[in-house]
């Protein structure tokens, strides 16, 4: 009688014991304090990548590589589509400022194939670009420094240098002007010679789509 | 980051196989709870075994603690899991029909499985009539159709229908879990006891 | 001697609680990994349509709800709730064949007879599956899974299933008291 009493009682307490648990469990997930989850980086970590100028990209080094035909780099306007179909440089995608946190857009920024190069008319807006994807935690994102205009004062229409420059002026301006003809820039003095227009062929850009699945269900 | 394969984090092959290996484990813990036999599945309606009282209420608040645990430390993302569609009036009255399908079978789908499984032959038999009342509803579904689709109210959580926050209904359904438990041992101790 | 008959005889289950617990971190797993509950009449259906199918396949294409299920090229058992049922089978055998419960028998209350049990199991059968099918889940589905997510769809299925058990557990007491 008395083996099987005890036997009940331990049964009760070790019972209470994990209806405690349980209890406390419920409990915490109801007192817990609930903050905001944030998606992407710090601040801080914002602020010391915006003041840092490593993501400036310069107007000759991207021609270079334009010329080289170099696959792992990926223009993005992010201008308007007027100022878009006007000019842009060869192979460049328009996502407007405003798209910028699209779906369609996503593919493009969010991924690590290809070095993302954000250009438009002065760096302002690339930046500002930019600071978001960067915010979100994107990679390999630079910012043309100068944008469009300086893409025109250096390449298209070099600065001819002055008598007194050094020589490496002079280098940097004849890069300038082969760069130049190569984007279709004729130059009356040279009209003489047949100027074989490179054709810059279409980069075909394959995005792999990071597709969600739908979530399925049902009994 | 959860759930694993609609994020693509498992390739999604592993989908089936993981299926087999989850319904394994579903299946051993049904069986060997106990939940084969018809006549335990039953004695919560007659008071002498709470067993599927116990199994069902603890499993819920198991999973539901859990998942919101796991949703504050980001490791699941709630919202990307499948809520099932709440239809009001098919709901009820499918319900009912289940329960009285339920008392008189004694069995569930699930736990007709494991019946079927283990030798039962009332459990085959019971498994066979689940075919044959879906083989009616699809012959009859003309005139079932406006009762199967009336009233959807979409994929709404109690979180959306009584407007408290999800910590709070946790909270509430774990006490009205562990009251449960401590009236159903109450009962069982005033029933006469059933030999099966 | 008497004590250890009386032993022998008696099912051994596990502990209610032990089982529940284990089934619950079972649902937050299956959750985690592929973001859907459990469920089980789902198959069932799959096997009725694919049989209907078979048998007469112009008729599952004029039906309405057959055609839901039917792709072309693709059997419509090639689906999750049909490799669950797979492995539900497998464990639930190998739990009764570990503990020594498999036997091919009629489990009834011994105040009716077998025959009145398999009437009454095929009957209820007809009516869950009927069920079923007009509230989209059943108690592992619906409810269970259902419950885990805080849907209301499946509290409201729940609590009719088990509120329309206790009104009517009166009329079929004969057969299990």
């Amino acid at each position: 009688m008395s083996k099987s009493y005890q036997f009940k009682r331990f049964l009760t307490r070790r019972y209470q014991i994990l209806a405690a648990i349980l209890f406390l469990l419920a409990a915490g997930l109801l007192l817990l304090p609930k903050y905001e989850k944030h998606e992407g980086i710090s601040p801080e970590e914002l602020l010391s990548n915006s003041i840092s100028p490593e993501r400036y990209i310069t107007t000759d080094v991207l021609a270079d590589r334009i010329i080289n035909q170099d696959p792992s780099y990926l223009l993005i306007d992010i201008r308007p589509e007027e100022e878009f179909k006007e000019y842009t440089l060869p192979n460049a995608i328009n996502i407007p400022l405003k798209k910028i946190m699209d779906e369609e857009s996503i593919p493009y920024l969010n991924q690590t194939q290809y070095d993302v190069v954000l250009f438009s008319n002065d760096h302002f807006y690339a930046d500002q670009a930019w600071i978001m994807c960067n915010r979100l935690g994107y990679k390999n994102m630079h910012v043309l420094k100068g944008g469009l205009n300086n893409w025109f004062h250096t390449i298209i229409n070099p600065a001819k240098p002055g008598e007194d420059m050094p020589a490496t002026a002079f280098e940097l301006y004849s890069t300038r002007k082969a760069a130049s003809m190569f984007f279709g820039v004729a130059y009356p003095e040279e009209v003489k010679q047949i100027v074989v227009k490179k054709v810059i062929p279409k980069k075909v850009i394959t995005i792999k789509k990071k597709k969600k699945m739908p979530v399925e269900g049902g009994c | 980051m959860g759930p694993l394969i609609p994020n693509g984090i498992i390739p999604a092959e592993w989908n089936y196989i993981l299926a087999i290996l989850i319904g394994f484990a579903f299946g051993y813990i049904l069986e060997a709870s106990g939940f084969s036999s018809s006549r335990k599945l039953v004695g919560v309606f007659y008071g002498y075994d709470f067993a599927v009282l116990k199994v069902f209420f603890t499993a819920a608040v198991v999973s539901v603690i859990g998942l919101y645990y796991m949703d504050y430390l980001s490791l699941v993302d709630i919202t990307r899991l499948y809520v099932q569609p709440t239809y009001l009036v098919a709901a009820i009255i499918g319900g009912a029909i289940m329960g009285v399908g339920f008392l008189a079978g004694g069995f569930c789908p699930g736990t007709s499985l494991t019946a079927v499984a283990i030798g039962k032959i009332d459990g085959m038999v019971y498994t066979l009539g689940l075919m044959i009342g879906i083989l009616i509803f699809s012959e009859f579904f003309g005139f079932l159709e406006p009762l199967f689709d009336a009233s959807n109210l979409g994929h709404i959580t109690l979180v959306d229908t009584l407007g408290i926050s999800p910590y709070w209904i946790i909270f509430a359904f774990t006490l009205i879990a562990l009251i449960s438990f401590l009236f159903s041992d109450w009962v069982r101790s005033k029933v006469k006891k059933v030999f099966y | 001697m008497n004590k250890k008959q009386v032993k022998n005889k008696r099912h051994v289950y596990w502990n209610p609680y032990f089982g529940g617990f284990l089934l619950g971190i079972l649902i937050i797993f299956t959750f985690y990994i592929t973001g859907r509950g459990i469920g089980a009449s789902g198959a069932m259906k799959s096997g009725v349509v694919t049989i209907v199918d078979a048998v007469a396949p112009t008729h599952a294409e004029n039906n309405a709800y057959y055609s839901q299920f039917i792709t072309k090229g693709e059997s419509p058992m090639n689906n999750w709730l049909v490799f669950e049922t797979i492995g539900v089978l497998i464990g639930a055998f190998l739990s009764g064949a570990l503990t020594g419960r498999l036997k091919l028998k009629v489990q009834h209350s011994p105040k009716i007879t077998s025959r009145r049990r398999l009437v009454f199991a095929l009957i209820g059968g007809l009516l869950f599956g009927l069920g079923a099918q007009i509230a989209r889940g059943c108690t592992s589905g619906a409810a269970l899974s259902g419950m885990a997510v805080l849907s209301t769809g499946g509290f409201i299925t729940m609590l009719s299933i088990f509120g329309t058990g206790f009104i009517v557990a009166y009329f079929f007491r004969k057969n299990w008291i």
